[in-house]
């Protein structure tokens, strides 16, 4: 798939995604006109509708590139030109792994802050954080993870008094 | 001139110098590191400014960013990996010097160039802030509209490559910007019967996992896909011409630097622009000025006195726009206008009125910012060359952490860092396609300012849109808006015409 495929796919989603927006999700979660001013959903409307506008314009506009068999580099000028751009745009099955990889021990932490407290869920969640970037010996990472969490406990406890999520 | 005396005292305070100080250590040594820039910074450090004074936390957050701007340029000159996009010129001579053993050098010239630029955009912020400022109070809600307006379609237009792009960002910007209260019914709108989200989504979350999460989640992608690869430590001489910058060295580079500071002004007044810009344009005037331009890019000083300047007096100067009219012109600042909010201050033309004391207070933290920036420099660069070399593995799962519990700390809510990891999400594709997470966040600042002039247009007009030709500063502004966009769309059909003619 080229970047302009995947533009435009962006695109359809984004478009898509206001037509919701306009459809269901503004009408039903805004509340009723209250007879002076402007409408509260006046400026969700107008916004959402810069997005679908927007969106169906870049669809005609690579959609006719397409058409037109001008899906080469010509098309891609407008993306970031990095040293390693090809890289850096790419979101292909293994790039998702990788952020599901990663976003998995951060929304477990959440929970597992109430089931087994603030500074193991916080020690096993550095030690988890370290294996995936690649550290792999033990006293190192066990070391960090220990000063990390007891740091961060002290910090919020008694610099700042605020609850431990956990406690 | 009571509370310009006033002000300038409480700067002088010890409790405002120290925080001032560690703001601006921290902040050289949070910009050396590569990868870590001053917004990504200052997201990271807002959650401890709740519990501070506000000027504390202003000078804090203000010596930060000017630490962390001057933090790039060491590891552009040592590693050529700049911390920061407008530290990219810097590397550009700046290496070459580190390969003939001259890092120690360069370093002392980006020093004093960032010095001098920062300094210089500071006296031109105190000098025009206030008096500007009591001119846009005459700028009624009409105007107010126009203005917003015209800031985002300018951070949507120029900031971005593609004003589609930019526009889209922008305005799903506005649309997280409205979940909440509403402002005339005070019920709850876009909420989805969630109640955390009846008093609206927190900027700290917000910006925290669209500008620091989403970019370690990039990072860590590089990282491991590159095996984890590293910069090699770097050798100084130990010639004393090797390592100073010599008085004549720095007379000759004074019309550069007075010409760079000058233009970093001009670029950081005007919302969108930012310090890559004003760094690549005066780096460029300076190699076109030059007696001697086939110097350039081999390691001469005038480039990296031309970068750092230029970009470091962006940083006062981007302050105008936010103070004169309390609109953010770009990251760094749109995250200071939220510390200020945090602070219970709207940023703008009644901020000199309301709380003048603690505007010149900020103005006396930001001068002092500047010295306290050359003595650390001075004193402390060598230790924070060493910055540059924190391991990866070691930095990675370190700055994750501190972003879920920064998300947590604002208001000690777990709902809070759940938005943190789905921003993070959002920033991550938003990074991924190159939609605009400048043009998003300013649209998510502002919302609330624009849809409160808007009303206040609709209510006083009686739903009369002939009203704005009534208000020809309003007019004048929404054709900017117009020139804008079609300047835009016709500068991208322009360049995609050029390429395809040149392939």
């Amino acid at each position: 798939m080229t970047r302009l495929h995947r533009d435009t796919l962006v695109c359809l989603g984004i478009a898509l995604g206001s037509v919701v927006l306009l459809a269901w999700v503004i009408p039903a979660y805004t509340p009723p006109y209250p007879g002076y001013g402007a409408s509260p959903a006046l400026v969700p409307n107008v916004a959402v509708s810069i997005m679908l506008v927007m969106s169906i314009l870049a669809l005609v506009r690579n959609s006719l590139i397409i058409w037109w068999g001008k899906a080469d580099s010509s098309g891609e000028s407008d993306y970031p030109e990095e040293g390693d751009s090809a890289s850096f745009t790419q979101v292909g099955p293994a790039k998702l792994m990788h952020l599901i990889l990663f976003m998995v021990p951060c929304a477990l932490l959440i929970p597992a802050l109430d089931w087994i407290g603030f500074i193991p869920a916080s020690i096993l969640f550095l030690l988890v954080m370290q294996y995936l970037v690649g550290r792999r010996t033990v006293v190192g990472p066990v070391l960090l993870a220990v000063a990390m969490s007891a740091l961060m406990y002290v910090v919020m406890r008694y610099g700042f008094s605020v609850p431990i999520p956990g406690t | 001139m009571e509370s310009i005396i006033a002000g300038l005292l409480d700067s002088l305070s010890p409790i405002s110098l120290l925080f001032v100080f560690g703001g601006v250590a921290l902040g050289v040594a949070i910009g050396a590191i590569p990868g870590i820039n001053g917004p990504m910074a200052i997201a990271l450090f807002i959650p401890l400014t709740y519990y501070m004074s506000p000027l504390a936390a202003i000078g804090f957050l203000v010596g930060l960013n000017k630490g962390a701007f001057f933090g790039g340029a060491i590891s552009a000159i040592l590693l050529r990996t700049p911390g920061t996009p407008e530290a990219a010129a810097t590397s550009w001579d700046g290496y070459p010097l580190t390969q003939q053993g001259k890092g120690e050098k360069a370093l002392r010239m980006a020093l004093y160039a960032s010095f001098a630029g920062d300094l210089f955009a500071t006296i031109v912020l105190v000098v025009i802030a206030a008096p500007l400022a009591t001119v846009a109070l005459y700028m009624g809600p009409p105007e107010m509209f126009a203005l917003i307006t015209l800031a985002l379609t300018v951070v949507a237009g120029i900031g971005s490559k593609s004003i589609a792009r930019g526009l889209i960002a922008a305005a799903f910007g506005l649309t997280a910007g409205m979940i909440g209260t509403e402002p005339v019914t005070a019920l709850p709108r876009l909420t989805f019967d969630i109640y955390q989200l009846e008093s609206g989504l927190s900027l700290i979350p917000v910006a925290i996992g669209l500008l620091a999460f989403s970019e370690i989640l990039i990072q860590l992608e590089r990282h491991v896909g590159s095996g984890g690869s590293q910069g090699s430590a770097t050798h100084f001489s130990s010639r004393p011409e090797d390592r100073l910058v010599a008085w004549k060295e720095l007379f000759d580079n004074l019309k550069t630097l007075f010409r760079s500071s000058l233009i970093g002004v001009g670029v950081g007044a005007m919302p969108g622009l930012g310090a890559p810009v004003a760094s690549f344009l005066s780096y460029d005037q300076a190699q076109k000025r030059s007696k001697t331009p086939d110097k350039f890019g081999k390691g001469n000083l005038e480039g990296i006195a031309a970068s750092e300047s230029a970009n470091s007096a962006v940083v006062g100067a981007s302050l105008i726009p936010l103070f004169v009219l309390g609109i953010p012109g770009n990251l760094a600042v749109a995250m200071l206008m939220g510390a200020f909010m945090i602070h219970g201050m709207m940023p703008g033309p009644l901020l000199f009125e309301e709380n003048s004391q603690l505007m010149y207070g900020v103005f006396g933290s930001l001068v002092i910012a500047s010295f306290f920036l050359l003595l650390i420099g001075r004193f402390g660069l060598k230790l924070f060359c060493k910055a540059v070399q924190i391991p990866a593995v070691i930095l990675y799962p370190i700055v994750i952490f501190t972003c879920i519990m920064g998300s947590y700390l604002g208001q000690s809510s777990i709902f809070d860092v759940i938005v943190m990891l789905v921003f993070g999400v959002i920033g991550y594709f938003m990074r991924k396609f190159d939609y605009s997470f400048v043009a998003f966040l300013i649209g998510f600042i502002l919302v609330p300012e624009w849809e409160r002039a808007l009303q206040q247009v609709v209510i006083t007009s009686q739903f009369d849109p002939f009203m704005f030709f009534t208000r020809p500063v309003a007019v004048i502004l929404m054709l900017l808006v117009l020139y804008v966009v079609i300047k835009t769309f016709v500068g991208n059909i322009r360049n995609k015409g050029y390429k395809e003619t040149r392939a």
